[in-house]
């Protein structure tokens, strides 16, 4: 059986009397996705936040690789946290940007150099290594950000709704792209999407967020089965078309 | 979008409220300055402009500026920074987010009056530390208004710019989301030390880089302040301009002219110089 990269174990999270996140456990294979699908202010961002360190739960615990990182900084916990806006540095060009996690490990210059071209040539970008920001388009600014993330080899990423603010081709395609990476990179992800056809296409196995509690599916068929995935109903709602 | 008839109704308010004006300002002053025009200019001559150039009034007064406004603005950037990145929630949703608009109400005059009664000689502070037994004599006390280095200047120039840095870079941190760029620093493992150099500092100081050589611009032109807490030498450029142009001696208004027309090409110049190293420099949309 494969190991548990992440585990979480009854979750809880309130803001003053409102309960965010209620009794959450998770459990994440190494070099898995798991898509997190749920409706705007169901918790999603709160969880990730919770499992990255930029939050604190109420109660539960959080392990990573079978080591409890409940209460570990953020900075030491390995886990890169990456938001629905690509956030490039607006101070750094592309290449920099990349390079940012390798500058704070104090990498040597001539390795920053050699692995921030390969990502970049990897990314399909090593012609845009000098831009900046705003010399960008939406996707390629989403695929600095992934590389920025990727090449300090992260145990876990975390991605809110990242292909959020993009039009459909271009999230199509960043769609297949991450999928390519995760597979080659050999990826651990947690997925946010409130999109459930994204949620599919993303992630080897569905959790759902329902006013703060989590119900997480093993497999997609599992998912499909589930009256409350919605599934079912997308299926059905396509189908008087068809007959 | 504009129409065409309301953007050459645009072009032609900016060029007759802006444009003539300062163009006019700058035709009499040159023909001035050259002999051409003036109560006691009899023939065109370059005099006036070959005694500026060479000589070191006016080359020490622009040392003078330049050292006055970047040690006031690096005091400024500094205290601003340290107060907008620290004291963040209390800006945005304290008291401190009002109060700290109350400093800009006052004029530079009034500032420069607080100026001298907190560190003249016989002010607040020299006569605390008398009080306090920390100096023998009001006399003792050293030399912070009308003295060689500016520090009454430098201190009022403080007062007057920091609570507007401030405002621009507690606005700053909001709409640049620098709360989010801190938070992936993190989870990239920056340490609170590398967020501050590496994230915040940076595109704090980016994006307010137009304002900040605006203001230094700015502070180095500044008359009143200068005027009421500087001493006679070394000035501050547009202090030392005015004498020429407004003393007794009406022969040195040409000199006057000449100073205030290389001032103003040498700032030009520098304008020129930021503009064309990056074009975007001074477009409010680019990062």
């Amino acid at each position: 059986m494969m190991e548990n990269i992440l585990e979480i174990k009854n979750l809880d999270k309130t803001f003053g009397k409102e309960t965010v996140l209620k009794n959450i456990n998770l459990s994440l294979k190494k070099n898995a996705v798991v898509s997190l699908l749920g409706a705007s202010g169901s918790g999603k961002t709160t969880l990730l936040k919770i499992i990255a360190g930029l939050e604190h739960q109420n109660n539960g615990e959080i392990f990573l690789n079978g080591k409890e990182i409940s209460n570990i900084k953020p900075q030491r916990r390995n886990i890169v946290y990456l938001y629905q806006e690509a956030l490039l540095f607006p101070h750094l060009n592309a290449f920099e940007n990349v390079a940012f996690g390798l500058r704070l490990r104090k990498t040597p210059e001539k390795d920053v150099k050699q692995k921030v071209m390969q990502m970049l040539e990897y990314l399909g970008m090593p012609n845009h290594a000098t831009k900046m920001a705003n010399q960008l388009s939406g996707g390629q600014r989403q695929r600095i950000s992934f590389g920025r993330a990727m090449i300090i080899e992260p145990s876990l990423l975390l991605l809110d709704e990242p292909f959020g603010a993009l039009d459909s081709t271009t999230r199509q395609k960043m769609q297949e792209l991450f999928k390519e990476l995760a597979k080659t990179m050999q990826l651990s992800a947690l997925f946010v999407t409130h999109d459930l056809k994204e949620a599919i296409v993303m992630g080897d196995s569905i959790g759902k967020i329902m006013k703060g509690h989590l119900k997480q599916h093993s497999d997609l068929r599992e998912f499909y089965e589930d009256e409350e995935s919605g599934v079912k109903k997308e299926v059905e709602f396509w189908k008087q078309f068809i007959n | 979008m504009p129409t065409p008839k309301l953007k050459n109704v645009s072009r032609f308010l900016f060029v007759a409220i802006v444009t003539v004006p300062v163009v006019s300002g700058m035709v009499y002053a040159a023909l001035y300055s050259l002999g051409i025009i003036g109560i006691l200019n009899t023939e065109i001559s370059s005099k006036a402009w070959q005694t500026v150039f060479f000589g070191k009034p006016f080359w020490s007064a622009i040392g003078f500026s330049l050292y006055i406004s970047v040690v006031s603005m690096a005091i400024s950037l500094a205290v601003a920074l340290l107060i907008s990145i620290k004291w963040q929630k209390n800006l945005r949703d304290g008291l401190l987010g009002t109060a700290i608009y109350f400093p800009l109400c006052f004029p530079g005059t009034v500032m420069a009056f607080f100026s001298f009664q907190m560190l003249s000689k016989s002010g607040f502070v020299s006569r605390l530390g008398f009080n306090m037994g920390w100096i023998e004599d009001l006399r003792v006390f050293p030399s912070w208004i009308h003295d060689a280095y500016g520090i009454g200047i430098i201190f009022t120039s403080v007062l007057l710019i920091t609570p507007f840095f401030i405002i621009l870079f507690s606005n700053l941190f909001k709409t640049e989301n620098i709360a989010s760029f801190q938070h992936l620093a993190k989870t990239f493992g920056a340490s609170n030390r590398q967020i501050l150099w590496k994230v915040t500092l940076p595109i704090l100081l980016k994006r307010a880089s137009v304002t900040i050589y605006l203001f230094t611009i700015f502070i180095m032109g500044s008359y009143e302040v200068p005027l009421l807490l500087g001493r006679q030498d070394p000035q501050m450029i547009s202090v030392a301009i005015i004498q020429k142009i407004q003393r007794f001696n009406l022969n040195d208004i040409p000199q006057g002219y000449a100073m205030s027309i290389l001032y103003v090409l040498l700032i030009l110049s520098v304008v020129i110089l930021l503009f064309f190293r990056n074009k975007n420099f001074f477009k409010t949309s680019a990062v």
